[in-house]
């Protein structure tokens, strides 16, 4: 159960839209860039941490399940940012 | 089980035990697509020219308008959820998350269609292979979420309404990763 209200919940959704069309335009126009790949992985860290804040109403839960609920999406970001990274670099 | 615990059961209130089985489900659902993602990611790093290739015929588009549906449906058990919610108010809004859920899996199921069109996949290495076990893995559990969503809007329990919507917005969070790792990185 979520204590948040009608018109937080809201806000929340409207900015989460925001965010998603933000990274559609970033891939309908460069393509699929490392740039924009990072830039993704970034915007999804944002998106799953509103949804566990404010969906999830954890932003009052228990300390010890927001934690591992953050830490889920950050840890497959940065697997997916070090693989970015290692394929990018120039071949020797 | 004692008259206090069976008459807070009866009025649909969390026992500490129902609680503690939502966070083992919830946790077993992010370490199996967690190991899966990671999977993905590993094997494309070890077959790096056929990953891109495979991406090239995946559609961000139509991925990322299930995005938007997705994450349209989860403000809907949000608002299901809501401890002042009136009981009408929470079986529109819970048959409003299922509703969506059922326009992604169609929006998904078309992707799909034109994925399988594209002609012999063996050619993208394990690209494909891995993509449908995971995001069909995943589709299999908006289905049925879905379905719980409608059943749990007809017979509603505060305890009911919890789990299925704290699942939903998991299921939510595993798209929001699995999006840029399988169509992106």
């Amino acid at each position: 159960m979520t204590d948040r209200n009608r018109n937080q919940l809201a806000r929340t959704w409207i900015v989460l839209v925001a965010i998603v069309l933000s990274g559609m335009l970033a891939v309908a126009f460069q393509g699929r860039a490392p740039v924009v790949a990072s830039a993704v992985l970034v915007l999804a860290l944002i998106k799953a941490r509103l949804i566990i804040l404010d969906f999830m109403g954890l932003r009052s839960g228990p300390a010890a399940i927001r934690r591992g609920l953050l830490a889920w999406p950050l840890i497959l970001a940065l697997v997916a940012a070090a693989q970015l990274f290692i394929t990018g670099m120039p071949s020797v | 089980m004692d008259a206090r615990v069976t008459s807070d059961i009866e009025a649909g209130e969390e026992a500490p035990a129902d609680e503690l089985l939502l966070w083992i489900l919830v946790w077993s659902e992010l370490a199996a697509f967690g190991i899966l993602l990671v999977a993905f990611l590993v094997t494309g790093f070890l077959q790096a020219d056929a990953f891109a290739a495979g991406r090239s015929e995946l559609n961000p588009l139509l991925a990322g308008i299930n995005t938007l549906v997705l994450l349209t449906s989860g403000w809907q058990a949000a608002l299901a959820a809501r401890k002042s919610a009136l009981p009408g108010e929470r079986r529109r809004a819970l048959v409003m998350a299922a509703l969506l859920g059922f326009i992604f899996v169609a929006i998904k199921l078309t992707e799909y269609s034109g994925e399988l069109a594209s002609g012999d996949l063996a050619r993208f290495g394990a690209f494909f292979e891995l993509y449908f076990l995971i995001t069909g893995f995943h589709l299999l559990h908006v289905v049925f979420g879905g379905l719980i969503l409608l059943l749990v809007a007809w017979r509603q329990t505060p305890g009911n309404v919890t789990l299925i919507t704290t699942l939903w917005h998991v299921i939510d969070l595993i798209w929001i990763v699995m999006f840029p790792i399988i169509y992106l990185v």
